[in-house]
């Protein structure tokens, strides 16, 4: 366990140092890179894809709550306003509405008190970029229930996170 | 929620979703029966359902611009954080002010966290080397790298100003001063290549107008440098740095020169001129046809088939556009610059005469001190005057290099004008004894030829480059 989520660090760590602003890296493609590393260099701890991934997902989760907490410790630090290169190109980065991934990881924990595989679930999804199918494979369950426990915990987390806004409002 | 109100929510929940959407509600209520607790559930579930859109549909992704940031009033060194005002390739550029010398200037830094990674430290080391080798007046100087409490620092020249991207957004500029803009990018561009420095991100928004009017463009060196491999974890569909004015080889990742930055002034150029992006949706705007030729050029795909560099650019846009290979005509006839142009083609014709006589020196002294003798007078003559040939050629047909060309091949010509009247007056002496003729014509250029390199050549370039004045030199200073 350690070792994937050190693994994933150093890769996260080296690719965001050199990357530009704008630019987003996917949690899915450190994934992959992870287990093709750890998998030629460890092939017998990591010869089992689908158990890697449920590993990494983790991981993966706990790394982009850390940055998140850093991130928000650092905005109470008194960071000023920024303005990026980006804000200022024509045409800005087409990026998804920002997550609050503290309210999220919460969310998650708590969904994960009620029911474990919904939590698994988007742990893979999410956190990885898993398919559903995918996803099916590492959970040794069917599309069909991925599918439908998928529906329900968006729902449930969307849910959630709307409420805390409201409650903070 | 108890475990089973959990698994009736789930089941309502999933029985739900497999109906139409118009259907849905009613079919809770007859799922949930009395059960008001799990209807009031399962319906703001569904609510949530129908409004969720794509919510964590996206995979989750690192944003890699939350690098460390120092607040501002945060000292470094004898540096004072004021604001933010950009990021780079891996660092974050702040407006700041030296307490020590009293004076604004702009701060590159690599925050400690990746400081620490030796590669990149070498990075911004070259990076700042790089830029610290171009002096131009449209180009922000360098003053330091320093390394102040775990940050590495690039200290260099704050230029106070507009970008060009909001002279654009404002509705831009006329033909006139389009030109004027392209041309100091151009200088820029020229300096930086020949200092071997390239750009690699020109766009409107590194060209800065300071409220004096000039033109700098800044982030030289600050622009990203490849690294191998730094290219293939794009995700499609996020646009990489600033595409738009990448040239086609540096989209792909190869390798890049200053074709590429080239490329990226046609398209600046162009923006300038047109108002609209080359590559803009919005109905083709036309380029001025005097500018149309340069600009095609600067956008060829092939970057063999563009300009060289930016020296080349300046030469281009310095050429009056509307009739560029004219300037043969324009020097004036009897003008102090025609006299100088004169006088190079002269001496070149002389120097090239005088073999003969020099030959027939070394048929009549004959033996190793003849030969010697011709030998020096001919290396004097191929350098002297082929080099006033390549001077005169350049005066007429690319003016805009004549005072560089110039001053590279000034010594090297003088050198060859003492050997060549040297050689020819010793090569008169030896003769002299017996041939007088020969002797007199061989003595007589010797010292017409100092006479003429010493005084007159002073002369006509004194009067020819005294100033920008003369007819040619005005059209562009």
């Amino acid at each position: 366990m350690p070792l994937v989520y050190d693994e994933l660090r150093r890769l996260a760590a080296r690719y965001i140092s050199r990357e530009r602003p704008g630019q987003t890296l996917q949690a899915t493609a450190l994934v992959n890179e992870a287990y093709v590393r750890l998998a030629s260099e460890r092939p017998r701890e990591f010869a089992n894809k689908t158990h890697f991934l449920a590993i990494a997902a983790l991981s993966m989760r706990q790394i982009l709550v850390q940055r998140a907490r850093a991130k928000k410790a650092e905005k109470r630090g008194g960071a000023p306003h920024r303005i990026t290169l980006d804000d200022r190109n024509l045409d800005g980065a087409n990026l998804p509405p920002a997550i609050d991934m503290l309210a999220l990881d919460e969310a998650l924990t708590r969904l994960e008190a009620q029911d474990a595989e919904m939590a698994r679930i988007v742990e893979l999804r999410y956190f990885v970029g898993l398919t559903v199918e995918e996803t099916a494979d590492v959970l040794e369950s069917s599309p069909a229930t991925v599918k439908r426990h998928w529906a329900m915990a968006r729902a449930w987390l969307k849910q959630a996170l709307d409420s805390d806004v409201h409650a903070s409002e | 929620m108890n475990a089973d109100q959990w698994a009736r929510l789930k089941e309502v929940f999933a029985g739900a979703l497999a109906q139409p959407v118009a259907s849905r509600d009613a079919w809770l209520q007859q799922a949930c029966g009395d059960d008001t607790e799990l209807l009031k559930e399962a319906e703001a579930l569904l609510r949530a359902h129908e409004t969720a859109g794509d919510f964590l549909e996206q995979p989750a992704a690192f944003d890699p611009s939350d690098l460390d940031t120092l607040a501002e009033g945060t000292t470094l060194g004898s540096y004072r954080i004021l604001r933010e005002i950009g990021r780079g390739g891996m660092g974050v550029v702040y407006h700041a002010y030296d307490t020590d010398l009293e004076r604004d200037v702009a701060l590159k830094t690599l925050p400690p966290a990746l400081a620490n990674n030796s590669q990149l430290r070498e990075r911004q080391r070259r990076e700042a080397l790089a830029a610290a080798r171009i002096k131009d007046a449209h180009v922000a100087t360098v003053y330091a790298l320093a390394e102040i409490d775990g940050h590495m620092v690039m200290v260099s020249e704050f230029v106070e100003g507009e970008t060009l991207r909001s002279v654009l957004n404002r509705g831009g500029v006329g033909a006139g001063r389009a030109h004027e803009i392209a041309r100091s990018i151009a200088v820029a561009l020229a300096a930086a290549h020949e200092a071997g420095v390239i750009h690699r991100d020109l766009k409107p928004e590194n060209v800065i107008l300071t409220p004096k009017g000039l033109i700098k463009v800044i982030d030289f060196g600050i622009a990203h440098i490849e690294t191998p491999g730094a290219d293939r974890i794009t995700i499609p569909g996020v646009p990489l740095g600033t595409p738009a004015y990448m040239a086609p080889e540096q989209l792909r990742g190869g390798s890049v020169t200053s074709r590429a930055d080239v490329y990226a002034f046609g398209v600046v150029f162009r923006e300038l001129l047109t108002g609209r992006h080359p590559l803009s949706r919005q109905d083709p705007a036309a380029v001025p046809p005097r500018f149309a030729g340069i600009i095609a050029r600067c956008l060829k795909l092939d970057p063999d088939e563009r300009y060289e560099s930016g020296r080349e650019l300046v030469t281009a846009l310095s050429s009056d556009a509307s009739a560029p290979i004219v300037s043969y005509e324009r020097t004036l006839v009897g003008s102090p610059r025609w006299w100088w142009e004169f006088h190079q083609a002269a001496a070149a014709t002389v120097y090239w005469i005088m073999t003969w006589p020099a030959w027939t020196g070394r048929q009549i002294i004959g033996g190793a001190t003849g030969r010697a003798l011709f030998i020096a007078t001919l290396i004097g003559v191929i350098v002297a005057a082929n080099l006033r040939l390549h001077l005169w050629f350049t005066s007429r047909f690319t003016p805009s290099e004549l005072r560089r060309a110039r001053r590279r091949e000034g010594t090297w010509i003088r050198a060859a004008d003492w050997l060549f009247v040297a050689s020819l007056a010793v090569t008169g002496v030896f003769v002299g004894e017996d041939r007088s003729p020969v002797a007199i014509v061989l003595l007589a250029v010797a010292v017409g030829a100092t006479i003429a390199f010493l005084i007159i050549e002073r002369s006509t370039a004194r009067a020819a480059f005294r100033n920008s004045a003369t007819p040619r030199e005005l059209r562009h200073p």
